[in-house]
């Protein structure tokens, strides 16, 4: 806007001395006005500590007073500017007024002086008058612009706070959509949180079932572990039972043993011709009752009293002692070897 | 998986176990197939019983003891035998056809001696037969005849036939004893050395004597003895031919003549003298007279025997201070003391198969006739009686006659050589003392 005027201020100062004058004057106006406006716009800044200190001595604070206190600025800036823009229509009006009469007298002493040179400059003045009307047009219309463009100010200013009031509108849908926004993350975090306890509880769930699974292949194993045990200790009682009856045998058998040799040494009788270095072997064959199947020499002493004799004592038993039980009977005394061989002779 | 791994791990498991189970009862069973071995070190503390039945007779009997008893009793007094009482026996039968085994075994007896006598003229025929009841056997099956006054030598030697069969042993029953009696009447006393047979009947006397006649020994064929006779006032050895009745002075020498014992050979005798003034045993060879000394100690050296080799000499030596027996293992060797324990062992006798030697043996003021093992060194008293003396050992090493007291007389007392036996000999007039057992005679 002050382009176009500069523009349209240099257009016109090329063609006469009056109109720079007069753009000049305007031009500081303008200044003035400026000057005025900025100095205005400073003292604005004052009353805010008042409402700190206000808000400092009021005994309760207030909800929210920064909102309010925001707003209640915002109103004053407004009412300021309100009345600020009033007084600068006031005193633009007054200066337009002085600057109306400042141009009529200067006018009126230029239409003197045009009177005086009316004759000479008839044309030039008619051009001037036209010129001058032109130019209060061009100042009217330039009233007109400038008034329009106060109406515009205020239509923006309007249309500022409109926009502000929008805005604040906005911004407190804004708010109220992060707000929604935030109930909405909260709803989702709650979601998502419930969702994760789900998918934890799942998991636990997974996981127990899991466990009793492997509680139940562990505690089949350690049955299985249990029965082989059971089954190793059984065979090993079993193999026990078999030593044992092995052993029972063997004992059974020892003590026959002893029995038979009992026997046959009251039964022998080692002939007065025996030496310590004698000795007979006779193989003999008994049945499972004890008697006498068979008895053979299988070895000789070499003295035929000492074979005889052993002969003799072998054949002198009637019934044999030997066990009842028949596999022991079967393994030892079956078939065996007795061997005379005299330690202590009479 | 692991299931079928772990069974199948099971089985594995059963399978070494069952594999190791085989092994034991294949190597238990193979032991079995190696056979049970009894051995028998110890035979029965007692005699054999045996079964003399009583000799069937055809024809007419000298009077006197029968065969058969006389049979008996030399086997009861070897004390190895114990004699089924005749009134005991089932049957008396007297040849094979006749003996019952299974009665004689129901009888206890391992050894059944059946026989028959027959008289033709003056000789008595014996068929007699030895059965083992146990293994249903006859054992010895033979004939023997002897002249009708005679049949105690018959008797024996059926004794003799019978011991050795069952034995293994040469029987002695057949033969001889020598010893000498005392007989004191008043004031005069009569020695004299006499013969018998072994039970000692048919004693017979070779020499009488006022003066004491000792330590009589008997050559190894038999046919003479050796003994010391004080008749000449002093001791004197003689020799003395029993056929003949010849008597020769083996030695005459100065001082001690005693304890003659003959060599196994029968070509010299041992003897002690103390011609160089103290008692130191000698060899003399019979043929030349010619004498060695063998030992040479201040102590007393006497009473020396030969071993049953005929190699070593047993003695009896004072040198420790009391008599003991020493041994040296060849004539003039250094000796080698035997016995201690006992302040007197003295007279050893040995076996005739060198495994033990008898000896007088005083222990807690008796004597005893001690037997030690000459292997072992074990000694041992094998009689029971007490102021036992004069040791004399059977030839086969089974008997040992000795002399002892008995109601304040001298007797003879024949033992088992175990001492498990004894048997007295019966009285004669007088005291019997210094019996010497004679060799078989073959």
């Amino acid at each position: 806007m002050k382009g176009h005027e500069r523009d349209t201020i240099s257009t016109d100062s090329t063609s006469l001395k009056s109109p720079v004058v007069l753009s000049l004057a305007l031009h500081l106006l303008i200044l003035a006005v400026a000057l005025a406006g900025w100095s205005w716009t400073n003292p604005v800044q004052e009353p805010e500590p008042r409402s700190i200190a206000a808000r400092l001595i009021s005994p309760e604070p207030e909800p929210s007073p920064l909102v309010d206190d925001q707003d209640q600025r915002k109103k004053d800036q407004e009412l300021k500017e309100k009345q600020r823009q009033k007084a600068e229509a006031e005193r633009k009006r007054i200066q337009q007024e002085e600057a109306q009469r400042e141009a009529e007298k200067k006018a009126q002493e230029l239409a003197r002086k045009q009177e005086q040179l009316k004759e000479q400059e008839r044309k030039r003045q008619e051009a001037q008058a036209k010129q001058k009307a032109e130019q209060q047009a061009r100042a009217k219309e330039a009233a007109r612009k400038k008034a329009e463009a106060e109406a515009k100010e205020r239509e923006r200013q309007k249309a500022e706070q409109e926009r502000k009031r929008q805005e604040q509108v906005k911004r407190k849908a804004l708010e109220e959509k992060k707000r929604q926004e935030e109930l909405r993350r909260k709803e989702e975090a709650e979601r998502q949180r419930k969702e994760e306890e789900a998918r934890k509880a799942a998991e636990q769930k997974r996981q127990e079932a899991e466990r009793r699974l492997r509680e139940q292949q562990l505690n089949a194993l350690a049955e299985e572990a249990k029965k082989a045990q059971e089954n190793e200790a059984r065979k090993q009682r079993e193999a026990q039972a078999a030593r044992a009856r092995e052993a029972q045998m063997l004992t059974d058998s020892q003590k026959y043993q002893a029995l038979i040799r009992e026997r046959l040494s009251q039964a022998w009788y080692p002939p007065s011709s025996a030496t310590e270095n004698m000795t007979a072997r006779l193989q003999i064959t008994l049945l499972p009752t004890g008697e006498l199947a068979s008895v053979t020499l299988v070895s000789s002493s070499g003295n035929t009293a000492f074979d005889n004799s052993a002969l003799g004592a072998v054949r002198s038993l009637k019934r044999y002692p030997v066990p009842d039980n028949r596999d022991s009977f079967e393994r030892y005394f079956r078939q065996f070897t007795i061997e005379f061989n005299p330690q202590r002779l009479r | 998986m692991l299931m079928t791994r772990k069974s199948s791990n099971a089985n594995l498991k059963r399978n070494m176990v069952l594999f190791g189970w085989l092994m034991v009862m294949l190597m238990a069973a193979s032991a079995a197939r190696a056979e049970l071995l009894i051995r028998i070190t110890e035979g029965a503390n007692a005699a054999i019983p045996v079964a003399v039945v009583p000799f069937a007779e055809s024809g007419v009997m000298p009077a006197g003891d029968k065969v058969s008893n006389i049979v008996q009793a030399d086997l009861t007094m070897s004390g190895e035998f114990q004699l089924l009482a005749p009134e005991k026996m089932l049957s008396l039968p007297s040849k094979r056809s006749e003996v019952y085994f299974r009665d004689w075994r129901l009888l206890g007896q391992r050894y059944v001696l059946v026989g028959e006598l027959t008289r033709s003229g003056q000789r008595v025929e014996a068929r007699y037969e030895l059965f083992d009841v146990n293994r249903e056997q006859r054992i010895l099956g033979e004939t023997a005849g002897a002249s009708a006054s005679n049949i105690r030598s018959l008797a024996h030697h059926i004794s003799d036939r019978v011991y050795e069969t069952i034995t293994g042993e040469p029987g002695v029953f057949s033969t001889k004893l020598a010893y000498i009696t005392l007989t004191t009447s008043g004031n005069e006393s009569v020695y004299r050395l006499q013969v018998s047979d072994i039970d000692g009947q048919r004693s017979k006397i070779r020499l009488e004597s006022r003066e004491p006649i000792l330590s009589p020994a008997w050559s190894p064929d038999g046919k003479k003895l050796a003994y010391v006779s004080f008749e000449t006032g002093k001791p004197v050895i003689f020799i003395h031919e029993l056929a003949t009745g010849k008597r020769t002075k083996a030695a005459d020498f100065p001082g001690l003549n005693s304890a003659p014992a003959w060599s196994p050979d029968g070509q010299s005798l041992l003897m002690t003298l103390s011609r160089d003034g103290n008692a130191e045993i000698y060899q003399m060879n019979l043929a030349s007279g010619k004498t060695t000394k063998l030992t040479n100690h201040w102590a007393i050296d006497t009473e020396a025997a030969w071993d049953h080799a005929g190699r070593g000499i047993f003695f009896t030596s004072d040198r420790s201070g009391g008599p003991q027996i020493y041994y040296m293992e060849r004539p003039g060797a250094e000796p080698r003391r035997l016995t201690f324990g006992s302040r007197y062992n003295a007279r050893a006798r040995p076996d005739s198969k060198g495994e033990y030697v008898y000896y007088i043996h005083q222990r807690q003021n008796t004597f005893h006739i001690a037997r030690r093992n000459l292997k072992t060194d074990e000694e041992s008293i094998i009689t029971r009686t007490g102021s036992d003396e004069s040791p004399s050992v059977s030839p086969n090493g089974r008997m040992l006659i000795y002399s002892t007291q008995q109601d304040g007389k001298g007797v003879l007392t024949v033992v088992s050589a175990d001492g498990g036996a004894a048997y007295s000999l019966p009285a004669s007039e007088g005291e019997v003392r210094e019996p010497a057992w004679g060799p078989i005679s073959r």
